[in-house]
């Protein structure tokens, strides 16, 4: 280690695939741990394969991009688990572990002989994670999800675009928001209380549930006061003019938002007419919510002939909060911030090169960022199981035979 | 109201001061229903988050507005007022016995009240200082203003959110500060490990626009291979094909036919008579395109998503028709039988539920997802959201419902801090507390 980090010292044995689970494991490399990514090609991670967007060649990432970005600064070794060697051998690397993850279906883990009660017996404190989508009891502890149905199941998608339209909802945010990070900070909850107490324990992440977490009132409103919540839009109920509007160029929007009746009369100068402060049916918020279809296109009328960037540009800088929406190209060839703080980072990969995301937290004593892309399949073989469990020569040569390593 | 022991709190040692706006409130939330000792500090009069709706029967009230009780559960209130000498003495004695302090103010506010991050590792060298802003506390954008919808807009999401006929559009339910929110309580917690092995505090950056970027699902990563921004395309990216369909009391979602089970989906189909002429053999090579292109099918192993879509693309008439005959069937049954039955047969399929749906549902009610939490002013108990993840050894717990405005500040002021009653008053005539 050539210098601190926040979680150096720790090691996370990361049996995680796909997106939600490898997240986990990445907060914790990402921030100083050593994370120990177990693949085997018998039962290939999806994310190795989808490039989540177009092949490149020439030097940059061909395949595997998700994978590359989900699995930054861990070490790769192929085990396979279907062989109970395999499983012995996981075995020996939990022991050495301070925590587990996986997001296997339910009960996968028990199955093979891995269970918590299993774990505990070589790593009495290990601390085990697991994600099962509807939780390892209930009557749909069988049944399988994934992002875009868990918002679907959680009602997000019910609350989410234009009134009046279908549901939409193009992305599958319980793997990137919810799940990822309520599963690292349960970890970080359950390390601190092993700290003090000595204790490990098995934490369970329905993602269902997990997901649920983020759905701010709308469970409450419902049992409360039977309020079924409808999409809304980009409005607010406690903001206007509140909304994405359209500025000049192709597909340019900015999003505005005015909370307070003074920002509103802020926003009147900054769009040239103060005299529409004096305009009652503007003055305070409700009068604004009251004519806000009107409102908004008055708001249209000054953005439409600029920039979205300038309406930003100007509105933030008398105070109003106001944001580009910024598509990938605003974001890597536009956005001062994103180029200052390198929200994402190239990084040597397979010959190549890949694009990843960078840390986002930004620590004042154990400052980090993104060292090393993911690691190729097997990469940290000889590593792990040379080094840390000690296998002979003879004892490796025959586990690839045998395709324990597979 | 607390019954149990402390020693099952993963954070019972561990006190923090709650200075968050609603970017940062759900932070402490997590912290807090995890056993931190949270208290928020609110200005006199309360936070300005109690006059967010919803409101309880619609009553605008501090003490009733749903958005306070639902973010501000497990956690302690006293009154203080930081833009005062007074105000921030009494700030100071707290800060000596907190482990962790939570902010939301704009860069350079605390600094200008003389709460800057070196001031207030003199008073307690360990403090941990958490600051969720929207871009960060230095770059050229740090003193702009944010919002959930800039949050979204300026991490790359919101543009790639809605169908290509509408504005971009806003997710529900502030999923931008959420975002930012989780992400500072990771921060708080690593900081706390580290902490506990180094004996030093430190200061934690949370920028919502960085913090956000992993939500859209690398939007720039896209740019960056192909300088193509991703476009909105209702689902379209995930599927090529829509996946929400109707049925007899709702939606579903679920890829046409099942996707990968789309075998069994004919099966179950023909079994009622629904199957119409999908067994013809000129759909036989759409269905194997629809078995090998849905997410999990085994067919994402070795075809890539982009290829299979391409081609659906082949076969448009074929591809409607099947979707046609597929929401017929679906039509023919509930959200709950489609989803029993889809998922007996190994099918992924999920409902679209909506708040009554999901309040409802027998397998949330089964594992008791659902907790009661008792607001004695009202005599009523209301089910709140429950456990986002089961700790087997310290569970998750809401202790109490959120407080009352300064509803601690004796536990606080006088008991622990030692101040007299005389001295209370004094704080309060000067609008101190």
């Amino acid at each position: 280690m050539t210098y601190k980090m926040p979680l150096s010292g720790i090691r996370v044995a990361d049996f995680a695939w796909v997106q939600a689970g490898p997240w986990i494991g990445r907060f914790f490399a990402n921030y100083g741990a050593q994370v120990i990514r177990i693949e085997s090609a018998k039962r290939l991670d999806w994310s190795r394969n989808v490039p989540g967007g177009p092949e490149v060649v020439d030097g940059k990432i061909q395949k595997g991009a998700y994978f590359v970005n989900f699995n930054c600064d861990k070490l790769g070794i192929t085990l396979n688990l279907s062989n109970p060697q395999g499983v012995d051998i996981a075995k020996k690397l939990i022991a050495i572990s301070d925590v587990v993850t996986n997001n296997f279906s339910a009960g996968y883990m028990d199955r093979i002989g891995l269970g918590y009660k299993d774990l505990v017996k070589v790593k009495p404190d290990i601390i085990m994670l697991e994600m099962p989508v509807f939780g390892n009891s209930g009557p749909r502890r069988t049944f399988a999800g994934y992002g875009t149905g868990i918002q679907s199941a959680i009602g997000l998608n019910s609350i989410s675009g234009m009134p009046d339209r279908r549901p939409g909802l193009n992305i599958a945010l319980p793997d990137m928001g919810p799940n990822p990070t309520h599963a690292t900070i349960a970890v970080l909850a359950a390390l601190h209380y092993r700290n003090k107490t000595g204790k490990g324990q098995y934490i369970e992440l329905a993602q269902l549930e997990s997901s649920l977490g983020w759905m701010e009132t709308t469970i409450l409103d419902y049992t409360v006061n039977g309020r079924v919540r409808k999409p809304q839009g980009n409005r607010l109920p406690y903001a206007a003019p509140h909304g994405v509007y359209r500025c000049a160029g192709k597909d340019g929007w900015c999003a505005i938002c005015v909370f307070t009746d003074t920002e509103w009369k802020v926003f009147c100068h900054v769009i040239g007419d103060p005299a529409l402060i004096a305009n009652e049916r503007f003055a305070t918020l409700r009068k604004r919510k009251e004519y806000e279809d009107e409102l908004d296109e008055l708001v249209t009328g000054w953005t439409r002939g600029r920039s979205a960037w300038e309406v930003m540009v100007l509105l933030q800088y008398a105070g109003i909060a106001a944001g580009v929406v910024e598509t990938g190209e605003d974001l890597v060839l536009k956005d001062e911030q994103y180029k200052t703080h390198q929200y994402y980072v190239e990084l040597p990969y397979g010959g190549g090169k890949a694009y990843c995301e960078n840390t986002m937290l930004r620590f004042s004593e154990t400052p980090c960022k993104v060292r090393n892309a993911a690691p190729e399949m097997g990469q940290h073989n000889d590593y792990v199981y040379r080094e840390l469990l000690g296998m002979s020569e003879e004892e490796i040569v025959q586990c690839y035979v045998d395709e324990v390593f597979a | 109201m607390n019954m149990e022991t402390e020693s099952n709190k993963a954070l019972s040692d561990i006190r923090v001061l709650d200075l968050t706006g609603p970017s940062g409130v759900y932070c402490t939330k997590l912290l807090a229903d995890l056993g931190a000792d949270v208290i928020k500090i609110e200005p006199p009069g309360g936070d300005p988050m109690r006059q967010i709706g919803p409101f309880y029967h619609d009553e605008i009230h501090r003490e009733k507005s749903l958005y306070f009780w639902h973010f501000n559960t497990s956690k302690k209130s006293v009154t203080l007022n930081i833009n005062m000498t007074g105000g921030r003495d009494l700030l100071n004695k707290l800060i000596k016995t907190a482990d962790i302090i939570v902010e939301t103010f704009q860069p350079g506010y605390l600094d200008s009240l003389g709460l800057s991050y070196e001031n207030l590792k003199i008073v307690n060298p360990g403090i941990i200082l958490v600051s969720i802003t929207g871009f960060g506390q230095t770059g050229p954008y740090r003193d702009f203003k944010s919002s959930d919808l800039i949050g979204l807009a300026t991490s790359g999401i919101l543009f790639t959110i809605g169908f290509p006929e509408d504005p971009p559009t806003s997710l529900g339910a502030s999923q931008a500060y959420h975002m930012v929110s989780s992400n500072a309580a990771i921060g708080a917690l690593m900081a706390l490990y580290y902490r506990a092995v180094s004996g030093k505090g430190q200061w934690i950056d949370v920028p919502m626009q960085g913090t956000n970027i992993r939500m859209s699902e690398m939007v720039p990563f896209t740019y960056w291979v192909s300088g193509k921004s991703r476009y909105r395309s209702g689902l379209e990216y995930y599927r090529a094909r829509r996946d929400i369909f109707d049925c007899k009391d709702g939606r579903v979602v679920c890829s046409a036919l099942g996707g990968a089970g789309a075998e069994k989906m004919l099966e179950w189909m023909e079994s009622e008579g629904m199957v119409a002429d999908l067994r013809d053999e000129k759909y036989e090579p759409v269905i194997a395109i629809i078995m090998g292109s849905s997410p999990g099918g085994k067919g994402t192993q070795q075809k890539i998503r982009l290829e299979a879509a391409k081609g659906l693309r082949d076969y448009p008439e074929e591809a409607d028709h099947i979707d046609e005959v597929w929401e017929a069937f679906l039509k023919t049954h509930t959200r709950e039988e489609l989803f029993v039955g889809a998922q007996t047969r190994g099918v992924r399929l999920m409902p679209v539920n909506d708040a009554r749906s999901v309040v409802d549902d027998i397998g949330l009610r089964a594992r008791n997802y659902f907790v009661d939490v008792e607001h004695p002013e009202l005599n009523q108990v209301f089910k709140y959201p429950g456990a986002p993840y089961r700790l087997s050894e310290t569970p998750w717990k809401i202790s109490h419902r959120a407080p009352l405005v300064g509803e601690h500040n004796l536990e606080i002021y006088i008991k622990e801090l030692g101040f007299s009653d005389k001295q209370l008053a004094g704080f309060m005539a000067d609008n101190v507390i």
